[in-house]
C-alpha cells in the first residue's frame, strides 16, 4: 500500500518535471520593438534591508515615493529584505512578469542579478545604485550614485572641530570602494581643521547586525573616541551608543538628531527622490540608451544635485564651524575641489594622489587605501 | 580601557543574552527535551521586549513581554513534543521558522522605532573596583538579575525538591510515574520557564544591549545557547563561564580593530565550536554519559 | 500519555503499524492544512491584507506563470538532496542536522576544484570533477561526526549540529580572503566560469541538478529498500543488538550511512552553486540544510515522498515574492505558513512512531 503511493507520487514528480521541459516555450520572446523600458506603467525598487531601517533602505523607500507623487498612475513596486544572491534575480522577474519594465536595483551586491536580469530581457531597464559595472555597459542597464564622500568630507570638517579627544570613530560593513572614499573623505575633512585628528576604523562584516554593531561602537568608546560615524545600513544601534556614552555622533542614510538629541552634531542623508524621478522620466520617454544614466552615472556637487545631502546642525557646531562647512562646500563645486585634491598619502606615508592633482569621481569609486590618519587595515 | 577589560566587559555585555538562552535551555534538556526553536524563542522575546517597550515606555514591561512571548513559543513545543509525541528536532526547526515569520510580518511596524532602553547602573563601591569593576559592575539590570539567576538555577535544580523532580524527569521518568508525579507536565513545565529564559535573553540583545529591533536580529545566538549547553555539559555554572568565552570571542575582534591590529574574525567566532567538539572528543563517553538520559534517548531514537 | 514513555526498543519491535483506514489518515491531513491555512489568513487579516485576494494571488502567480514553476523546479533541486542526507542516515536510527555545512562544504569543495582548474580544463569533466568534489568533501565532513561517534562515542546529531558553524566560518574564512574576487569588493568569490556551469534542460531556464536529484531518489530508494546493504543498514539502525549478535559490523554500517547522507548533501551544495548561484557569498545556501531536514521529516524520510515535500516548500517559497508583491505584507511572513503546515502535520496526523523523540 504505502509503497505503491510513493510510487504514483514519484510518478507525479517525474511527469511534472518532463512535461514542464516539454512544453517549455521560449521565457524571452516577449521583446517589444521600442526602446527599453518605453511607456512602462510599473516600477520596481528592490532594497536588501527592510524599508523602514531608519537608513539606506528608507532613503530608497522614500525615494520610490517621491516617485510615485510624480507619476500617480504608475504602479510602485518594492520589495525588501531581498538577499544579494541570486533570489534577487527571481524577485525582478517576479516584477517583470508584474509589468515592471524599469527596476531599481538599490544595494551594492545587487549588481550580479542586475545585469542577470538586464542580459535576459532586453526591453527592461534595470539600474543599480551605487556599484560599478566594470564590462561594456549593456544598452539596457547602467548604475547611478552620488558622490557619498563629498559630504562626509563636510561632516569630517564637522566632527574635526568638534572632537575634544582628537580620536573619531568609524563603524563599517565591508572594504568596499564606496565605504573606503567616505572613511578617508571623513579624514581628509577633519584634518582640514585639526592636524591631530584620527579616524579608528572597525568592521562588522555585515550591513545590518545589530549586536555586531554594538560590539564595535563600544570597542570605539573605550579608544576615547568622542565622534562616532558609520556605514551600515541600520543606523540606530551605534547612533544609540554614541549617545549613552555622551559622545558625538555624525549621522549617515538619515537625519537622527531625534534619537541623539545631545551628541548630534550633522550628517549625511539622502535625497533620491528628483534623481529616481528623472531616471523614471527618461526611460519612461524612451530615452535611455545612451543616455548619462546608461553608463556608470555619478553626481557630485560639481555636476549637478548630490542626492546626498548634508542634515542640520546639532547644538554642538559653533557658527565658525558653519561657515567653514559652507565655504567647503563652495570649494567642493568648484573644479580643484576635491576631498582628495593631492597630496594624498596612504597609512605607510606613500603620496597616492600626487600634488595639485584632482582625481576624477571614476577614479575615486575605485578607491582601495586608507588615507593617512586612518587606523585600521585592509586586506591586501 | 585596557584591551582585558575592554575584551572581557564586552564579552559579558554580549555574551548575556547567549547565557539567558543557554540557562533555559540547560532547564529544558535536564527534563529530557532539547528545542532547537530556542532561536526562535529569543527572535520573538526581542521582538516582544521591543514592541512592549516601545508601547509602554517602560523598558520593564518590555522584559516582561520578552519573556512571555519566549514561553509561549516553548509552549507550544511542549505542547508538540510531550502530549503529541512530534520528533524534537523536527518541532524545534519549525517553531524557529514560525518565529521567523510572525517577527517579519508583526516587526516591521517597530522597525527603527526609538525605545526607551534599559540603562547602564553602575553598582556602587563594587564598579570602582579596578579591573573586577569595569568587567563585571558597570552594566545594566538584566546583566545583575543573571547573575543572580545562574546560581538560583543551580540551586532550584541541584537543591530542591522541583529540581529533582525536573532532573528525574529527564533521567528516569517512569519512576516519577510510580510515585504519582506526571513527567508530561513536568516536562512541560520546564520547557516553558527554558523558553521564557530564552525570551529574556531576546529581549536583553534588543532593549539593553542593541536598543534596536531588526528582522533576524538574533542571528544565530540561539543556536549557539543550544550547543553551548553540551559545552558546559548541562550545568548552570559552566553555562555561565562558556557564554562569558562566546562573548569575548564576538569582542576580541571589534577590539583588537579598535587598537589598529587585527585577527581573523572567523577564526575567533568558530574557536567555542572547535573546542565544543575537541572536548566532546577527549571526554567522549564520559561527556555524553552527563547527558541526561532521556536526552540521550532523544538523540539516539530521533528520527 | 503513556506513549511518550515508551522504551525505545519497544516501538519499532512490537506495536503493529495502527492502521486507521485511509479515509481517516487523509481527513486528519486535510484537517491539518486547513487548520494553518486558516490560522495563516488571521495573521493576514490582522496584518490588513485580504487573505482570500492574497493566497489566489499567491497560487495564481506561482502556478501560471512558467518563469515560477521553473523556480519551483530549480529550488527543490538542492531540498531533494539535502532531504536525501537526511534520510539515509534516518534508516540507521542516526540524526544528520548537519546537512546546512555538509552542503556549504560540498560548494566549497566544487568552488576550489574550479579555482584550481578551471584555468586549464572545463565543460563536462570540470563538471564532472566538481561533482565528485563536492560529494566526497560533504562526506568527510560527515565523516568527521561518523569518526566522532566511532572513537568517541560523541552523538552525531550533537556532533554535525556544532559542525554547520565551523563550516560556516570556513566559508567566511575563504570567502573574505584567499579566495575574494577582489581585496576591495563584495566578499564573493570569482564567478564561475560559463563551462563550468551546470547545463540547462532545453528550452528552460532548469538546471540539470533537478534530473540528478530525481535519479538519486530512485537510485537511494532502491538501495535502502532492496540491496543487501540497505536491509543490513535498517536493522543496525532498527535494533543494534540484534544486528551485532547476527554477526553485522554495526559501527561501520551507521558510519557509512551517515558518509553517504554527506555525500548527498555535498552534491546538494554543488547545484545550488553551479547551477543557481555561480558565486560563494556570505549567505551561500542559508536555512538550506534545516528547510531539508523538515522536508525530510515531512515525508517520513521516505525518498519518493521527499519529492512532493521539496517540492511544496520550493513553491512556498517561490510564492512569498508575490506576498510582498500583491498583498503588501513582508515576504518572511510565508515562513508562517511553511512552519503553520509542519506544526499541523506534526501535531494533528497519526505518527506511525509516538517516542518522546
Amino acid at each position: 500500500m504505502r509503497k505503491s503511493t510513493a510510487g504514483a507520487i514519484a510518478g507525479v514528480a517525474v511527469t511534472l518535471v518532463l512535461t514542464s521541459c516539454a512544453s517549455a516555450t521560449d521565457p524571452q520572446s516577449d521583446v517589444t520593438d521600442g526602446a527599453p523600458g518605453e511607456g512602462t506603467t510599473a516600477i520596481g525598487f528592490i532594497t536588501v534591508g527592510p524599508k523602514d531601517d531608519f537608513g539606506y533602505n528608507q532613503a530608497v523607500f522614500e525615494g520610490s515615493e517621491a516617485v510615485k507623487k510624480a507619476y500617480p498612475d504608475m504602479e510602485i513596486l518594492t520589495a525588501e529584505n531581498v538577499p544579494e544572491d541570486d533570489t534577487a534575480a527571481t524577485t525582478m522577474e517576479k516584477m517583470i512578469d508584474k509589468g515592471a519594465k524599469l527596476i531599481f536595483a538599490t544595494s551594492y551586491g545587487h549588481l550580479d542579478a542586475a545585469l542577470k536580469v538586464a542580459e535576459a530581457h532586453p526591453d527592461v531597464v534595470v539600474v543599480q545604485q551605487g556599484n560599478t559595472i566594470t564590462t561594456d555597459v549593456p544598452k539596457n542597464s547602467g548604475t547611478y550614485f552620488g558622490t557619498v564622500y563629498e559630504p562626509m568630507y563636510l561632516a569630517g570638517i564637522a566632527a574635526g572641530s568638534a572632537t575634544k579627544t582628537d580620536k573619531l570613530g568609524y563603524v563599517y560593513a565591508f572594504p568596499i570602494p564606496q565605504t573606503i572614499a567616505n572613511i578617508n573623505a571623513f579624514e581628509q575633512g577633519a584634518l582640514s581643521v585639526n592636524p591631530d585628528a584620527e579616524t579608528i576604523t572597525v568592521s562588522t562584516s555585515d550591513w545590518c547586525n545589530p549586536g555586531k554593531q554594538q560590539a564595535a561602537a563600544e570597542s570605539l568608546l573605550s579608544q576615547d573616541v568622542d565622534v562616532l560615524t558609520q556605514h551600515q545600513d541600520c543606523t540606530a544601534t551605534v547612533i544609540q551608543a554614541a549617545e549613552k556614552a555622551g559622545a558625538m555622533t555624525v549621522g549617515y542614510h538619515a537625519d537622527a538628531s531625534s534619537i541623539a538629541p545631545e551628541g548630534w552634531l550633522t550628517g549625511a542623508v539622502w535625497n533620491w527622490g528628483p534623481l529616481y524621478t528623472d531616471i523614471v522620466k527618461t526611460v519612461v520617454d524612451g530615452d535611455f540608451v545612451g543616455s548619462e544614466y546608461n553608463a556608470n552615472f555619478r553626481v557630485g556637487y560639481k555636476t549637478g544635485t548630490n542626492p546626498f545631502v548634508l542634515a542640520g546642525y546639532g547644538d554642538q557646531i559653533s557658527e565658525a564651524t558653519q561657515k567653514a562647512i559652507t565655504e567647503a562646500q563652495a570649494w567642493l563645486a568648484t573644479d580643484e575641489g576635491s576631498p582628495f585634491a593631492g597630496p594624498v598619502e596612504d597609512q605607510s606615508g606613500k603620496v597616492v594622489i600626487k600634488d595639485g592633482a584632482i582625481p576624477t569621481y571614476a577614479e575615486n569609486d575605485g578607491m582601495g587605501f586608507f588615507v593617512k590618519g586612518v587606523i585600521g587595515k585592509l586586506a591586501q | 580601557m585596557s584591551l582585558l577589560e575592554d575584551v572581557m566587559g564586552g564579552g559579558v555585555r554580549g555574551g548575556t543574552s547567549i547565557m539567558y538562552a543557554a540557562l533555559g535551555e540547560t532547564i529544558g534538556e535536564r527534563a529530557g527535551v532539547i528545542n532547537l526553536g530556542t532561536e526562535g524563542s529569543m527572535l520573538v522575546g526581542a521582538l516582544g521586549a521591543y514592541a512592549i517597550a516601545v508601547e509602554t515606555g517602560d523598558p520593564w514591561w518590555g522584559v516582561v513581554a520578552g519573556a512571555v512571548a519566549g514561553g509561549m513559543l516553548s509552549g507550544l513545543h511542549a505542547y508538540l513534543v510531550v502530549r503529541r509525541g512530534a520528533s524534537q528536532f523536527a518541532s524545534g526547526l519549525s517553531l524557529l521558522f514560525l518565529a521567523l515569520g510572525l517577527t517579519s510580518l508583526f516587526g516591521a511596524a517597530y522597525v527603527g522605532q526609538p525605545v526607551v532602553a534599559l540603562g547602564r547602573w553602575d553598582v556602587p563601591v563594587l564598579s570602582d573596583l579596578p579591573v573586577l569593576g569595569p568587567i563585571l559592575f558597570r552594566h545594566d539590570p538584566l546583566i545583575y538579575l543573571s547573575y543572580a539567576l545562574v546560581p538560583l538555577t543551580w540551586w532550584v535544580l541541584f537543591r530542591t525538591r522541583i529540581g529533582l523532580l525536573v532532573r528525574t524527569a529527564g533521567e528516569r521518568s517512569d519512576s516519577l510515574e510510580v510515585n504519582g508525579y506526571s513527567a508530561a507536565r513536568i516536562r512541560a513545565g520546564a520547557v516553558v520557564v527554558g523558553g521564557m529564559f530564552a525570551g529574556l535573553g531576546g529581549a536583553h540583545l534588543s532593549i539593553a544591549y542593541a536598543n534596536a529591533w531588526f528582522e533576524n536580529m538574533v542571528s544565530g545566538r540561539g543556536f549557539i545557547a543550544v550547543a553551548l549547553v553540551i559545552f558546559a555539559v548541562w550545568s548552570p555554572l559552566r553555562v555561565m563561564g562558556g557564554a562569558y568565552l562566546f562573548g569575548m570571542a564576538i569582542a576580541l575582534g571589534p577590539a583588537l580593530q579598535a587598537r589598529g591590529s587585527e585577527l581573523n574574525q572567523f577564526a575567533l567566532d568558530v574557536i567555542p565550536f572547535l573546542l565544543t567538539l575537541i572536548v566532546l572528543a577527549v571526554l567522549g563517553r564520559r561527556t555524553l554519559s552527563a547527558a541526561p538520559a532521556e536526552l540521550k534517548r532523544v538523540f539516539e531514537n530521533s528520527t | 500519555m503513556t506513549a511518550t514513555m515508551a522504551a525505545p526498543e519497544s516501538d519499532l519491535a512490537t506495536a503493529p503499524p495502527r492502521w486507521r483506514g485511509p479515509l481517516l489518515v487523509v481527513s486528519r491531513w486535510v484537517l491539518a492544512l486547513a487548520g494553518a491555512l486558516v490560522i495563516f489568513s488571521a495573521l493576514l487579516l490582522a496584518k490588513g491584507a485580504n487573505p482570500v485576494d492574497a493566497m489566489l494571488a499567491m497560487v495564481s502567480s506561482t502556478f501560471t506563470q512558467q518563469r515560477s514553476v521553473e523556480q519551483i523546479f530549480i529550488q527543490m533541486s538542492p531540498l531533494v538532496l539535502g532531504a536525501l542526507a537526511v534520510a539515509v542516515p534516518a534508516r540507521a536510527g542516526l540524526t544528520n542536522v548537519g546537512g546546512e555545512g555538509q552542503i556549504i562544504i560540498g560548494a566549497v569543495a566544487a568552488c576550489g576544484t574550479f579555482l584550481l582548474l578551471g584555468e586549464s580544463i572545463g565543460g563536462p569533466v570540470l563538471v564532472l570533477l566538481m561533482l565528485v568534489a563536492s560529494a566526497l568533501a560533504g562526506a568527510a565532513w560527515a565523516g568527521l561526526a561518523a569518526g566522532l561517534r566511532l572513537l568517541a562515542g560523541v552523538n552525531e546529531a550533537i556532533s554535525t549540529l556544532l559542525l554547520n558553524f565551523v563550516a560556516l566560518d570556513v566559508l567566511l574564512f575563504l570567502i573574505y580572503q584567499p579566495w575574494r574576487e577582489s581585496p576591495t569588493g563584495q566578499p564573493t568569490t570569482l564567478e564561475l566560469a560559463d563551462s563550468a556551469k551546470l547545463p540547462v534542460l532545453a528550452g528552460t531556464s532548469v538546471h540539470v541538478g533537478i534530473v540528478l536529484a530525481v535519479v538519486l531518489v530512485v537510485v537511494v530508494h532502491l538501495v535502502l529498500n532492496h540491496t543487501r546493504w540497505g536491509f543490513r543498514v535498517s536493522v543496525a539502525g532498527g535494533n543494534s543488538e540484534a544486528a551485532r549478535r547476527s554477526g553485522m559490523k554495526v559501527p561501520i554500517l551507521l558510519c557509512s550511512a551517515l558518509l553517504i547522507g554527506g555525500a548527498l548533501a555535498g552534491l546538494a551544495g554543488m547545484i545550488h552553486f553551479a547551477g543557481v548561484e555561480y558565486k560563494l557569498r556570505p549567505g551561500f545556501g542559508s536555512q538550506l540544510g534545516y528547510t531539508s531536514f523538515l522536508a525530510c521529516w515531512l515525508a517520513r524520510h521516505r525518498p519518493f515522498p521527499i519529492l512532493l515535500a521539496a517540492f511544496t516548500f520550493a513553491a512556498l517559497s517561490v510564492g512569498s515574492d508575490s506576498l510582498q508583491l500583491d498583498s503588501g505584507v513582508p515576504a518572511a511572513s510565508i515562513n508562517v505558513l511553511t512552519a503553520l503546515i509542519l506544526l499541523a502535520v506534526l501535531g494533528f496526523t497519526a505518527s506511525r512512531k509516538k517516542a518522546s523523540a
